[in-house]
């Protein structure tokens, strides 16, 4: 028989329009280029042939090969489908099962199949009581998938008969099958046999039936193809190299002919050093430190330069060094000199000129030390040292705090500040309710076990406190608070603004955090360094810290679109953990903090290697970085034909394609098993977390997150990006190169950090810090009272307020530390405290001395988080879902949702109305401190919108099945709504007001009072 | 009249009464202005998506000259090097330019109905700043920076110069034609760190502002009764806290509201317009219909003492088929645009009422892809500005031979806000608040008034 050496090549070839199958019936010439009168199938599916059975033996379907076939290896596809109708089950009885193959051999076998033994062949065989797919050369060469077919089912078989000597009289002896394989699936088939004997060459392929495949079965066969590759025969496009990360470019390498020390320091110390150097430097122009002279030059381009204009300049008030008697202009040598200095890219010498260290005496960069509980005259009034701290300044002051608050105030005070919910009516104990009138203050406090009404009502609420902080609903209150400083949101905001489907894990983990009292250092750590640590999916999705950046999906110029996100980072990183702002930093040395430019961009050097992305959790689930590779792959292939074809048609370089183009030129089959793959990972467990290239040890495998213009994906083993000072803050502009460090003024960075984040979360919180303790102490303290110790929670910096209680800021932060920086540890100080649980008793004494209440000489009322306004609206009307966790509310239910606000989704440019009317952060900074406004568009709100009706109408359907006389109705909807009983004039107003109105209305006024939408 | 007789005597369909002393909650810095204003209120008419320079306001012959050609070596050298700079395929713009009016400005046949107006416009033709990317840019234009956390110019003006009605929004936006992916940046009328108050209040011009209409069941006199009790009740509660400033403003909010519920549904009802206005502004034909109502609007609001009105026009962005994509959009907003120009000379409101167009960039004067289209290009653009003491019939700056880059009198985003604040009498380098221990102002990295657009 003639096999030419090319056969492969040839059959692939020549049979890519044309690989398809004769019916029965319909000869065949048998002629090198045959075929000339067979169907032409479409690769997008469509015709199917039926085969029905006859019930003995029968080739109903085969088909002649162009040329035989002796290559190494022959891939075969076809579909098939079993009528379920005619599908019986070998468990039904003697004879019952089904048998139907495709065999491939170098004759046809005619109608009776008589095939020899030892043909290859792959189908439907009983075994084990259950018709499975399976290959088999004979009875002893055989091997049964785990594939069992159902009827009705289309199944996708793709068979390789191959060689295991590629010559051709040696025999196909090796035979596998897959069943809907996926892309990287060729190693490891359904079924795989091997023979002895085989047969050299196939001419045929067709199938076969038997004595089980009865009359009145029907088999439905499509789709049938032959090539000579895996990934011909799958439909894949040819695989292609994708696009190396565009790295910021790095500096070309210069030759340096200027040495500084002796070509350029003598001008610049004769010249420019007398004025400018010095941090009182002459305009704060300093050129006696690198990164400062960088200010004034364009990177290596001395004619753009500033300083050379300057320089050179004619004009007398602009002339650098100014002219007068005692100064001389430089040389036009000199000029020369500083010029192939610039453009040589700025030689220095950090010895003879160091980078200077900023440093400063400002309160909050000085260690913390552990301050003495004060004594004081008012000892009695003290129930935890917190008291002590604040008396103190009482005393100081002249001041009287405010008695303790009524039980029931203090109950709903309590209840809403811990979990952002009312106090559960059935919670509250009946004789408690009853100790309406508040204690003497003379009597209030000491922590001295006692009957008095006071010490009943500590009792009752040091037992409240311990159960709400144990109460899901504080970690979903707690963990708001936290995502306010994490900026976090469920979209990528920008204009694109796409979704951020696996967002929602970050929230839950937060909410999880707060409940478990996760020390305070280990949630910072796994936020900023989850990747680093031993693999776990929650370390995985603590990142979405980092992740929750801001993402310009329609940002072409990745540098520029990195950079954003780095610089999202970093800022938020400083504000929300270091309490500083360094935003200032990222384009000069900070005019107030000690903080320069290179620390900006060190510090930003800890994230540069990384970038948010979908980060698949459960690494151990097989497969998944293989469904992601094959994806990727089609995707590439196709992105590189659709550029091939546009640059053929002349488009200019450079070509662009964009996702959305790539998937509609991808082609019928590739489609198909491109959109397989999608759904594969579109079902795999996801978060929205940061990973980094090469030094992440966790081999996360990260999901496409679909945009324009996507960041381009990390690879194993490729270099991390490096990171570079950019001058004044302009991406282009690029100066030396840093490595990652904390500021200077903290001290030392060591060397070659093997984990850079890790090693950055623990300096974070290492007791020595003085910042990371006083901050976090602080904003608790600010989420309880309204206004933190020191007011600028955000800015610990030099411009920021003072402390108003140093001391006990510190003691604090010392409280923190020491309990293993428990967050609940140091609420329950400040919960337990007389301090808090003063009534908000005015006393005009107090004002005069202390307006602002900055002593806290009584409970200020606050206004009601956004969140805790709809929650509380909720609740009181019955109508709260507390479910809790899971994927957020989609936006088209927001309006009808009865779930708690940090369930509904969080989407950038798109928050719900019920949480911007009421000063929700936009999720785009790190928010420290929300604003409380007050507009009019409120009201309107309130008053108007459907869900105050649903609110007002559900409260008084409570109240209505509780009370039935207007008295009992008014008594019901404030004990409800404001946790007390109306006083008598209420009580009278009230029961008026129900006698010309209905109910619903009466609960509508009741759910717009100050009183409600304050803690009192 | 005391508050209680305003509350049972206003009622609805009062309209807006000028209470401004109930209202200093809602007021601004002050309306002490560093000098005298040619403005009392501002119109912007923002083209988000970038309507392209050389199509519209800024001719350029050589463009016809050298179509299909490269980006000369002389001009290619001076464009910033950012992405989606194209530089090859020069594309000759579809319209022809013709001048119009006594100052012979020449404008683009695209926009017809604004060309009539050209001796009231004064023309930028050199607006550059560096961010290629709409929602940044929109940002941009709206704040002064990309990244979207900066008070835009609206709440700077508020913040500058307070509320002149006080029973709507002094600071109102409308966005429309916003299908696709030109979704609006809403930092565009953010407060940033400014008190929230300064903040835009967003309204669909179909709906108007969100709740004003009281639910179906509810009459009116139970609403005032609902409200007194409100009080009443807020009040005692008052006194028993004592002294709370905020606590009062929230009181303050209901009676606001209250007049808001009859003043915003009155602003919205067009009823009372005639049929000629209706024309002018195109209400009832298919491509002008909303930005027409949306001009309407924007003329209603300053009428009714609105500061600030931002009308956001959506779609110019002409990646491919310049020719469809800027037919399409001019059809939607010219006639509109050029109404409300017309409508606010007849009202009398046109030398009090600055009036800007412009979009967050230009696009290259390159053809992107085989498309036909244009990509982005902030680096030389056009604008105008129109009334409040603009000098019309006038052209400031200059672009390249090609209109790629702004080479004479280069006008960046802070100096366009500037110049907006300028005209309302304020200083962009003296009006400051305080934040994280700055004096903030408008223009961050500095800018300042083109005065050069006054007369």
């Amino acid at each position: 028989m003639p096999t030419a050496p090319t056969f492969p090549p040839r059959i692939a070839s020549r049979t890519a329009l044309t690989w398809l199958l004769l019916c029965v019936g319909v000869a065949v010439a048998d002629e090198p280029l045959g075929l000339a009168d067979g169907w032409k199938m479409s690769a997008l599916g469509g015709a199917r042939f039926s085969i029905r059975g006859t019930g003995d033996r029968n080739n109903p379907l085969r088909r002649q090969l162009r040329e035989p076939f002796q290559g190494a290896e022959l891939f075969v596809q076809f579909r098939f489908q079993y009528a379920a109708a005619g599908l019986d089950e070998p468990s039904e009885g003697e004879g019952a099962g089904e048998f139907f193959v495709l065999w491939m051999d170098a004759v046809d076998g005619g109608d009776q199949a008589s095939h020899h033994g030892g043909v290859p062949n792959v189908g439907i065989h009983v075994a084990d009581g259950k018709n499975r797919l399976m290959v088999r050369y004979l009875a002893s060469e055989q091997q049964f998938s785990n594939v069992e077919v159902v009827g009705d089912r289309e199944y996708q078989v793709v068979v390789r008969l191959a060689k295991s000597q590629p010559a051709d009289d040696h025999a196909f002896d090796r035979l596998a099958m897959w069943v809907d394989p996926l892309p990287h699936q060729l190693a490891s088939p359904a079924a795989e046999a091997t023979s002895k004997r085989g047969v050299t060459t196939i001419r045929w392929l067709g199938f076969a039936t038997g004595k089980k495949t009865e009359k009145t079965d029907t088999i439905h066969v499509s789709d049938v193809r032959v090539a000579t590759t895996w990934r011909e025969i799958l439909g894949l496009p040819s695989t292609v190299s994708p696009d190396p990360l565009q790295a910021p470019p790095a500096p070309p390498p210069v030759v340096r002919t200027i040495d500084f020390t002796t070509h350029v320091y003598p001008i610049l110390k004769d010249h420019c050093l007398a004025c400018h150097a010095g941090a009182d430097a002459e305009s704060g122009v300093r050129l006696d430190a690198l990164d400062e002279v960088l200010n004034q030059v364009a990177p290596r381009d001395a004619k753009a330069s500033h300083l050379i204009s300057l320089v050179r300049s004619q004009d007398e008030r602009q002339q650098m060094p100014p002219p007068g008697a005692d100064r001389t202009p430089l040389s036009s040598e000199q000029i020369e000199t500083l010029e192939t200095w610039i453009d040589e890219g700025l030689a220095w010498d950090e010895r003879l000129l160091p980078t200077p260290i900023p440093r400063t005496d400002h309160w909050a960069f000085q260690p913390i030390a552990r301050p003495q509980v004060p004594v004081v005259k008012n000892s009695a009034w003290v129930r935890t040292p917190v008291d002590a701290f604040v008396a103190r300044q009482h005393q100081r002051t002249g001041v009287t705090p405010a008695p303790l608050a009524p039980v029931n105030t203090l109950s709903r005070r309590l209840a809403l500040d811990i979990t952002g919910l009312p106090l559960d009516q059935s919670r509250r104990l009946p004789e408690m309710i009853d100790a309406e009138e508040p204690p003497d203050s003379e009597d209030a406090g000491g922590p001295s076990v006692g009957d008095s009404p006071t010490d009943k009502i500590h009792e009752h609420a040091d037992a409240l406190v311990e159960q709400l902080l144990g109460s899901v609903a504080y970690g979903e209150r707690w963990g708001r608070h936290w995502l306010d400083l994490a900026r976090w949101a469920e979209s990528n905001g920008y204009q694109h603004n796409r979704s951020r489907p696996h967002a929602w894990r970050y929230r839950d983990y937060v909410v999880r955090s707060f409940q478990q009292d996760k020390p305070f250092d280990r949630f910072v750590l796994e936020q900023l360094a989850g990747d680093e640590l031993p693999y776990a999916d929650e370390h995985l999705i603590a990142t979405g810290f980092l992740a929750a950046a801001r993402y310009s999906g329609n940002e072409l110029d990745h540098e520029i679109q990195r950079n954003d996100i780095l610089v999202d980072v970093v800022n938020t990183t400083g504000q929300a953990l270091l309490g500083i702002t360094l935003e200032c930093a990222q384009c000069h040395t900070h005019k107030f903090d000690p903080l320069s430019i290179r620390d900006y961009y060190r510090l930003q050097a800890f994230f540069t290697p990384g970038q948010p992305g979908n980060v698949v959790l459960q690494r151990e689930t097989a497969d998944t970085h293989e469904f992601i590779e094959s994806r990727w792959q089609m995707f590439d292939a196709v992105h590189a034909r659709l550029a091939a074809s546009r640059r053929a048609k002349g488009y200019p370089e450079p070509v662009l394609v964009i996702p959305k183009s790539v998937f509609g030129a991808m082609k019928g089959a590739e489609r198909a098993m491109f959109q397989r793959l999608e759904d594969e990972i579109a079902r795999m467990p996801q978060a929205w977390g940061w990973t980094a290239s090469a030094n992440s040890p966790s081999g996360v495998a990260v999901a496409p997150h679909e945009m324009r213009w996507p960041l381009p994906r990390l690879r194993p083993g490729q270099a991390p990006p490096k990171t570079y000072l950019r001058i004044r803050g302009d991406v282009k502009s690029v100066g030396p190169e840093v490595q990652p460090g904390w500021p200077a003024v903290f001290g030392e960075t060591p060397n070659q950090l093997d984990k850079p984040r890790t090693a950055l979360a623990r300096w974070i919180t290492t007791a020595e810090n003085p910042l990371t303790a006083r901050v976090w102490v602080n904003r608790l303290w600010q989420w309880h009272f309204g206004t933190g110790l020191v007011e600028t929670s955000g800015d610990f910096g030099t411009q920021g307020a003072s402390p108003s209680h140093p001391e006990l800021l510190d003691w604090l932060a010392c409280e923190l530390i020491e309990s293993g920086w428990s967050t609940k540890h140091v609420q329950r100080l400040i919960l337990r405290s007389n301090t808090f649980r003063q009534a908000s008793t005015f006393s005009p004494e107090n004002h005069a001395l202390d307006p602002d209440n900055k002593t806290l000489w009584r409970w200020q009322p606050r206004r009601l988080e956004a969140e805790a306004i709809r929650d509380q609206m909720l609740a009181v009307a019955g109508l709260l879902d507390a479910t809790s966790g899971g994927p957020s509310v989609p936006q088209s239910q927001t309006p009808s949702s009865q779930r708690r606000s940090i369930y509904l989704r969080q989407e950038r440019d798109r928050l719900p109305e019920s949480m911007t009317a009421f000063d929700s952060p936009a999720a785009v900074a790190s928010c420290s401190r929300r604003r409380v406004s007050t507009v009019s568009l409120q009201p309107l709100y309130l008053l108007n919108s459907p869900f105050m009706q649903t609110v007002a109408a559900a409260l008084a359907k409570r109240v209505r099945d509780v009370a039935t006389s207007s008295t009992e109705q008014v008594v019901a909807t404030f004990e409800i709504t404001l946790s007390r009983m109306p006083d008598p004039d209420e009580l009278a107003r009230a029961t008026q007001f129900l006698n010309d109105n209905s109910l619903d209305a009466f609960c509508l006024v009741m759910i717009n009072l100050n009183e409600f939408l304050y803690t009192n | 009249m005391d508050r209680r007789t305003f509350l049972q005597h206003s009622g609805f369909g009062a309209g807006a009464m000028a209470l401004q002393s109930l209202l200093r909650a809602e007021d601004g810095h002050g309306t002490l202005t560093h000098f005298t204003p040619t403005a009392d209120r501002v119109i912007f008419l923002f083209m988000s998506g970038g309507p392209s320079q050389v199509d519209t306001f800024d001719p350029k012959p050589d463009l016809q000259r050298f179509s299909g050609e490269d980006v000369p070596e002389s001009i290619a050298q001076t464009v910033p090097q950012i992405k989606r700079a194209g530089l090859k395929n020069l594309m000759a713009s579809p319209w022809s330019f013709q001048r119009y009016g006594e100052s012979g400005l020449e404008v683009s046949e695209l926009l017809p109905e604004t060309a009539r107006h050209v001796d009231d416009l004064c023309v930028i033709r050199s607006m550059q700043h560096r961010n290629p990317v709409h929602g940044p840019g929109e940002c941009v234009a709206f704040t002064g920076t990309g990244a979207g956390n900066r008070p835009s110019i609206g709440a700077w003006s508020l913040y500058g110069l307070g509320s002149a009605n006080q029973s709507l929004p002094a600071f109102i936006t409308m966005n429309v034609h916003t299908d696709g992916m030109q979704y609006p940046q809403a930092a565009g009328w953010g407060a940033g760190f400014l008190p929230s108050r300064f903040q835009g209040t967003e309204v669909d011009p179909r709906v108007g502002v969100r709740h004003v209409a009281m639910p179906q069941n509810t009459r009116h006199e139970d609403r005032r009764s609902q409200l007194e009790l409100i009080e009443w009740l807020n009040r005692r509660h008052l006194a028993s806290v004592g002294e709370h400033s905020e606590l009062e403003a929230r009181i303050r909010s209901y009676e606001t509201a209250f007049r808001m519920q009859a003043a915003a549904p009155e602003l919205f009802d067009l009823s009372d317009e005639t049929q000629a206005t209706r024309d002018l502004y195109g209400l009832d034909t298919a491509p002008t219909k909303v930005a027409g109502r949306t001009c309407l609007l924007a003329r209603r609001m300053v009428q009714r003492g609105v500061r600030f009105v931002q009308a956001r026009i959506g779609g110019w962005d002409a990646h491919g088929n310049i020719r469809a994509n800027h037919t399409r959009m001019a059809g939607i907003s010219d006639r509109p645009i050029a109404a409300l120009l017309s409508d606010l000379k007849q009202q009398g409101l046109f030398e009090s009422t600055l009036v800007v167009w412009g979009g967050e960039f230009g696009r290259t004067p390159t053809m992107e892809g085989r498309g036909n289209g244009r990509d982005h290009s902030p680096a030389g653009y056009s604008v105008w500005l129109a009334g409040g003491g603009v000098k019309g019939g006038q052209v400031i700056g200059q672009t390249d031979s090609l209109g790629y880059v702004a080479t004479h009198r280069p006008v960046s985003p802070h100096d366009f806000h500037a110049t907006i604040l300028h005209a309302l009498g304020l200083d962009a380098n003296r009006l400051t608040y305080r934040h994280h221990g700055r004096e903030e102002v408008p223009t961050v990295f500095g800018g300042s008034a083109v005065k050069e657009v006054f007369s």
